[in-house]
C-alpha cells in the first residue's frame, strides 16, 4: 500500500509495504555480535587443534590418561567420561566437543546474544526506537532468534572445521571418522540452538539479569546431572532429564545412522521454547 | 478528517493506575497540546497510540487505521520522539539516523537529515556517547522529523535544549504543521504549548480533566491585581468570603495582591472606599491557569 502526502510543498511517497524481515536491524545486530562471535569461534577452533595435537602423541596420551584415572571417576566424567580410553582416538578427539571450556564458550554465546538483543535493548531504551519504526515485535523477535541460531550453528561448523584441519595437520594411528564427527557436530548444533531457544524464552519474559541467571542455572543444573549420571550408576534414571543426554557421542560413532530420536527431542525443545518465547514477547507489555 | 483518535482508552498496570477512559481526537494539520504533571498518564497514552503498550480497553487510531499493539500500524507515516531519547552509545548520529530510517524505508532522508542537522547545529559525526544531553535530544528531534512524517508524536521535545534551539524546534513544529502534518505535543513547558498549540488536553491522575482551545484554558484561570495604597494610609483587611471569588495572595505595608475570578466590578467598588495610589493587572499565563486549574480540581475533590 502506498500513501502520498504533501510536506513542504513536495509530494512524498510513503511505502507502507513491510518486508518479511527488517534487514537493516538484522545487519546491525549481526555486526554488533560479530567481534564476540569471532573471539569465541577462534577459541573453540584452537581448543580442537590443541586436543588433536595432544591426542596424536601416544606417549603423552598414555601419561595423561593414567593421570586422569588417578584423579577419580568424577573428574574423568567431567572431562569426557568413558570416551577417555587409550586407543580410542575418535573418543578422545570427541572429548574436545564436550570439554568444559568449549561448553562455557557455547554457553556464553547462547545466553549472551538473545538476552543482549531482546532484554538488553529493552533495558537500554533502544527497543522503543526500533519499535517506533515500521517493525513489528514479532519481526524483532525473529531477528534475535535468527542471529542466535545461525551464530550457534556457525560455531559448531567452526568446531568441526577445527577437527578437519587437525586431521590434516597431525598423523593418527587410526583413521578419524570425520563423517561421525560431522553427525556429532550437527547434533551438537541442535543442542546449542535449543539452549539458544531457552535463552530467547527467558529474554522474552524477564529483564536481562534475570534472563541470564535463569538460562545459566538451567545449563549448570543440566550439566551437573550429566556428570552425576556418568559418575554414579545409581542415578542413571536421571539421564533423560538432562539435555546433554541427547548428544551421545558413543552412540553416534558406533551406529551408522543419524541419532534421529535424540535430534527430535532437541528440535522439539528448540521449537517449543522459541515459539513460547515469541508468544510471550508479542503479548507482553515491554518495560520500556 | 481525524488524524489521531483515542476512544475510551484505559490502561492499567495491575492494580496501579495508568489512564482511565480517555477520549479525544486531533484533526489533520492541528497542533495539539497534551498537558499533565508527572505520572498523569501522558507517556502511557502516547505509547498506546504508538502500539507499544496493549490497552486494557478502548482503542486508538492513526490516520484512520486502528492501532494494534506490536504491529507498527502506519509507523512509516509517524515521527516519534520518546520522552527519554536513548540510543546506542557507539553509533554516530548519522549512522543512527540512517539505521532508523532504513527500518522505515523512507525516501529523501539524507538530504533532509543534513538540513535538520544544520538547522539544529548538530554534529552528525561524533559518537552518541560523546554528546551532551541537549545534543542527544537534537538527534531525537532530527529522528522524529527526518522522514517528513504526516503525524508527529513528540513527548517533551524541548527538554534539555537551550533557548535558541528550543525556538528553532518550535519553528520546526509550526512549519511542519503548516505543511499539513498533525502534531501531538506532550510537554511540561506550558509556555511552549501556548506558543504553538491551538487546543490542549489536560490530564490528571490518568483522567482527562480539560479539553479546550488554549485561549479558553487561559481565560478559565484566576486573574490577579496588585494595588498600591497612598503612603501613610493603612492597608484595608479583606476578610475571607467578604467578596465572592476574591482572595488575598499577599499583603505588605502598602500593597495588596489579590486574585479574582469573574468580573472585577465588586473588587473595584470595595477598593473605592480607600485611598488607592495605583493599580496593576497581570495577564494570566497558561502556567497560572494550569496550576489554578489543578487547585480547583483538588478543591472539588475535597
Amino acid at each position: 500500500m502506498r500513501s502520498f502526502s504533501i510536506i513542504n510543498g513536495r509530494q512524498t511517497v510513503k511505502n507502507n509495504h513491510r518486508p518479511p524481515l527488517p534487514w537493516p536491524l538484522l545487519r546491525f545486530w549481526t555486526l554488533r555480535i560479530l567481534p564476540a562471535w569471532f573471539l569465541i569461534a577462534l577459541m573453540i577452533f584452537l581448543v580442537q587443534l590443541a586436543i588433536c595435537g595432544i591426542v596424536h602423541d601416544n606417549d603423552r596420551v598414555k601419561a595423561m590418561l593414567q593421570y586422569i584415572d588417578v584423579l577419580g571417576p568424577y573428574i574423568k566424567a567431567f572431562i569426557g567420561g568413558d570416551a577417555l580410553e587409550f586407543g580410542n582416538i575418535a573418543g578422545l578427539i570427541a572429548a574436545g566437543y564436550q570439554e568444559p571450556l568449549v561448553l562455557l564458550l557455547y554457553m556464553l554465546f547462547a545466553v549472551g546474544v538473545p538476552t543482549a538483543l531482546l532484554a538488553g535493548e529493552v533495558q537500554r531504551g533502544t527497543m522503543e526506537l526500533i519499535l517506533s519504526r515500521q517493525t513489528t515485535k514479532t519481526q524483532v523477535y525473529i531477528c534475535a532468534g535468527l542471529v542466535t541460531t545461525v551464530g550457534m550453528y556457525a560455531l559448531v561448523v567452526v568446531m568441526f572445521l577445527g577437527t578437519v584441519v587437525s586431521t590434516n595437520l597431525y598423523d593418527f594411528e587410526q583413521e578419524v571418522p570425520l563423517y561421525s564427527f560431522f553427525k556429532l557436530a550437527v547434533n551438537g548444533g541442535i543442542l546449542a540452538s535449543a539452549v539458544g531457544g531457552i535463552a530467547l524464552l527467558a529474554a522474552a519474559c524477564f529483564r536481562r539479569g534475570m534472563a541470564v541467571s535463569i538460562t545459566v542455572a538451567y545449563l549448570v543444573v543440566n550439566y551437573f546431572i550429566m556428570i552425576i549420571t556418568q559418575w554414579w550408576p545409581r542415578m542413571k534414571w536421571l539421564d533423560p532429564v538432562t539435555i546433554f543426554n541427547y548428544v551421545d557421542g558413543g552412540k553416534i560413532f558406533i551406529e551408522p545412522g543419524w541419532p534421529v530420536s535424540d535430534m527430535c527431542v532437541l528440535l522439539s525443545l528448540l521449537v517449543i521454547s522459541t515459539v513460547l518465547g515469541g508468544v510471550i514477547w508479542y503479548r507482553r507489555d515491554l518495560p520500556l | 478528517m481525524k488524524a489521531l483518535e483515542v476512544k475510551t482508552l484505559t490502561k492499567r498496570y495491575g492494580s496501579a493506575r495508568g489512564i482511565e477512559g480517555l477520549s479525544f481526537s486531533i484533526e489533520k494539520g492541528e497542533i495539539f497540546g497534551y498537558l499533565g504533571p508527572n505520572g498523569s498518564g501522558k507517556t502511557t497514552t502516547i505509547r498506546c497510540l504508538m502500539g507499544l503498550l496493549r490497552p486494557t480497553s478502548g482503542q486508538c487510531s492513526v490516520l484512520g487505521q486502528r492501532v494494534i499493539h506490536g504491529k507498527a500500524t502506519q509507523h512509516n507515516r509517524i515521527g516519534y520522539l520518546p520522552g527519554d531519547f536513548r540510543a546506542w552509545p557507539g553509533l554516530t548520529p548519522r549512522k543512527l539516523l540512517r539505521l532508523l530510517a532504513g527500518l522505515g524505508h523512507s525516501n529523501e532522508i539524507n538530504q533532509h537529515q543534513e538540513q535538520l542537522a544544520e538547522r539544529l547545529d548538530l554534529n552528525l559525526d561524533r559518537k552518541m556517547r560523546a554528546l551532551s544531553k541537549g545534543n542527544r535530544q537534537k538527534v531525537g528531534i532530527a529522528y522524529a522529523f527526518q522522514h517528513q512524517p504526516e503525524v508527529l508524536i513528540l513527548d517533551e521535545p524541548t527538554i534539555g535544549l537551550d533557548p535558541l534551539i528550543r525556538q528553532i524546534v518550535l519553528d520546526l513544529i509550526r512549519e511542519t504543521a503548516q505543511a499539513g502534518a498533525t502534531i501531538l505535543l506532550s510537554s511540561h513547558d506550558l509556555s511552549e504549548v501556548a506558543a504553538v498549540c491551538g487546543r490542549a488536553a489536560i490530564l490528571r491522575e490518568g483522567r482527562l480533566v480539560e479539553l479546550a482551545p488554549i485561549s479558553k484554558i487561559v481565560q478559565q484561570g484566576q486573574r490577579r491585581i496588585k494595588v498600591w495604597f497612598v503612603e501613610g494610609t493603612s492597608v484595608p483587611q479583606l476578610l475571607p468570603g467578604e467578596l465572592a471569588g476574591v482572595r488575598v495572595i499577599q499583603q505588605n505595608s502598602n500593597t495588596l495582591l489579590v486574585a479574582y475570578q469573574g468580573t472585577i466590578d465588586a473588587l473595584l467598588k470595595w477598593l473605592a472606599q480607600y485611598q488607592v495610589d495605583r493599580i496593576a493587572t497581570t495577564e494570566t499565563s497558561l502556567e497560572d491557569a494550569f496550576i489554578q486549574y489543578y487547585q480547583r480540581e483538588a478543591d472539588r475533590e475535597e
